[in-house]
């Protein structure tokens, strides 16, 4: 997350078959691609650029977890040695009554855990502003982009080369 | 291959599988007590059971058909096949009903009228729980489900040969399918009351046919990805990849957490509320079953919540049939806990109050209640008599899929099926 300004060169695709191909074309003539955006998950291109799984799920057990001790601990503390108190003739430390508590706090415990997590991975928080290099690609759209920061016009002209022959219907340069 | 063919081979060892399940019942038969409580509890719990997979693999094919699912198409011909068991099963069924009527087993408390007449409760109960309703619900419950069963294969079967590119049987199909759910949701309902609940006459719970439903349901998946399996492992169905197997690993996870959360709401309600009358049932198992009691949560819950957790798991043939033996297993067990210890102490009744000195007996019966192979555990008689029934099942069900192509032609859905992918991350590539 450098502050200095980059300047971005992307190339718009109507549609993810042509994405995909595009996304081909660029690995084998070694073009290094910046990002790709698409307005939703696109099956397949993840290998494609390389990406490795996601680990969020395993932070979300482990939130999940956590809960789960949260929970039960604090209900045994509180029922066993802080406040004892002997509901409808039941034993202090009454393991089913508590599984509902257990359960809800385990999920609210990994699903608060795993937003915050994945905001901060993504650099979002409420007041942060993102570039977006188009807006259109949070709708029909489908972006590579390319970081182009000091690199010369015939790189330049290569990578547009690159858009026109991949079937982009739209080539832009932006600084963000 | 798109043909499957019912080798010799498969027939023999399934054969003899059932030799063997006939064995062990007649040696059950021959070492049991005078009502013979095990033999036939043993035999009841096997019926309903393979009965009810059969019933859960029609309810599946029904639901997915009028949800417009279309990822299952390549499998669905395994469901067909398990739903016809149902024929064979309303004959097992019958066996029941014949010594329902012919008083030649005590499975049930409320067959027997001289214990009606004394007991307010049964009477009280009567209008529902007798010998008339018993064999009429059988008989038109799964008469009924039986024609649905026929109708639908009939109609699939139909689409291979002249189906239409307007897909005329499919909107025939979805029109039968939607007909079914809610025909199987009540009657699945009154047939478990009937079949099972019954067992324990005095006690009833609102909850149970759901959960003993879920039961069959998680199982008949856990058969489902067996066979998926072994077929796979013979070289037929070869278009179905681990995107569906990943689907079907969905659908035993997600309905193994769906029976817990069914058995725990059951009993928390129970305990909760601590009304003798309702908590009797949880009490007696877990004091005198133990193993059977916190075995099945182990198998049904415990295993599959962490074995099918992770994503990867469910994408590898191992795994998968390792926790379908397991979960199968562990709805079978939780068939035997539902049956057994009612059915043992309505026995032990029976012979108390038959036999003389009917209140010194019914002392001994209670002291009687110690561990007892077949009932406090199952015994090596029940694992071979279960492999039996098994047996017989997976028997009628290769012999109907033998019958037809493994992919349905024409199916509108068949498409969708062949190039079904849930996992973004997969390493397939377009």
């Amino acid at each position: 997350m450098s502050k200095e300004n980059k300047d971005v060169l992307y190339g718009l695709y109507d549609d993810e078959e042509i994405l995909l191909k595009a996304v081909d074309q660029a690995n084998s003539s070694h073009l290094d691609i910046m990002d790709v955006f698409s307005p939703f998950p696109v099956h397949g291109l993840d290998p494609k650029l390389g990406l490795s799984e996601s680990r969020l799920h395993i932070a979300g057990f482990v939130y999940g977890a956590i809960g789960t001790l949260t929970a039960f601990l604090f209900m045994t503390w509180v029922f066993t040695r802080d406040w004892p108190i002997i509901f409808g003739g039941k034993p202090y430390w009454s393991v089913p009554a508590f599984i509902p508590i257990t359960f809800e706090v385990t999920v609210l415990f990994a699903s608060i855990g795993m937003v915050v997590s994945f905001y901060t991975v993504c650099g979002m928080a409420p007041g942060i502003t993102n570039p977006t290099l188009d807006d259109r690609i949070t709708d029909d759209k489908f972006c590579i982009a390319f970081d182009v920061t000091g690199a010369d016009d015939a790189s330049k002209d290569k990578l547009k080369g690159f858009f026109s022959q991949s079937g982009a219907s739209e080539v832009n340069m932006k600084t963000i | 291959m798109n043909q499957f063919t019912f080798e010799s081979r498969y027939k023999s060892v399934l054969i003899g599988f059932m030799v063997l399940g006939l064995v062990c019942l007649g040696i059950t038969f021959a070492i049991d007590d005078e009502l013979h409580t095990r033999f036939w509890t043993n035999y009841l719990q096997n019926s309903v059971f393979f009965t009810g997979i059969a019933f859960m693999s029609l309810f599946t094919l029904a639901a997915f058909t009028t949800a417009w699912a279309g990822w299952h198409t390549l499998v669905k011909r395994v469901w067909e096949a398990y739903s016809l068991f149902l024929i064979p099963g309303l004959v097992l069924m019958l066996i029941v009903v014949a010594g329902v009527l012919g008083h030649f087993h005590h499975l049930y408390h409320w067959a027997d009228a001289e214990e009606v007449a004394k007991d307010v409760i049964l009477k009280g109960k009567s209008s529902f729980l007798n010998a008339g309703w018993y064999s009429l619900g059988t008989l038109i419950i799964v008469g009924i489900w039986i024609f649905f069963a026929w109708k639908m294969r009939q109609l699939s079967l139909d689409e291979d040969v002249n189906g239409t590119p307007e897909f005329k049987h499919h909107r025939i199909l979805r029109v039968w399918s939607a007909a079914f759910l809610p025909i199987a949701g009540f009657s699945s309902a009154a047939i478990i009351w009937q079949w099972v609940m019954s067992v324990d006459a005095h006690w009833y719970s609102t909850l149970y046919a759901w959960y003993a439903a879920a039961s069959w349901f998680v199982a008949a998946f856990a058969l489902t990805i067996l066979t998926v399996i072994f077929l796979k492992g013979q070289g037929y169905l070869e278009n179905v990849t681990e995107e569906h197997l990943h689907d079907l690993g969905k659908y035993l996870f997600a309905f193994s957490i769906f029976w817990t959360y069914l058995w725990f709401s059951q009993f928390m309600l129970i305990w909760y509320g601590n009304v003798g009358e309702e908590t009797v049932y949880f009490f007696h198992r877990r004091e005198h079953y133990p193993v059977l009691f916190y075995g099945n949560l182990i198998l049904n819950f415990v295993a599959p919540f962490f074995i099918l957790m992770r994503n990867d798991t469910k994408r590898k043939y191992g795994t998968m049939a390792f926790i379908a033996i397991i979960v199968f297993f562990g709805h079978w067990w939780d068939y035997f806990q539902m049956i057994k210890p009612g059915a043992r102490l309505t026995a032990m009744d029976v012979l108390a109050h038959h036999g003389a000195g009917a209140e010194h007996a019914a002392e001994a019966g209670e002291h009687a209640l110690g561990f007892a192979m077949g009932f406090t555990i199952p015994g090596l008689l029940e694992i071979g008599t279960m492999l039996g029934f098994l047996a017989l099942f997976v028997f009628v069900a290769f012999n109907r899929l033998a019958k037809a192509s493994l992919v349905p032609q024409n199916d509108p859905y068949l498409q969708e099926s062949l190039h079904h992918h849930v996992e973004i991350h997969g390493d397939e590539s377009h």
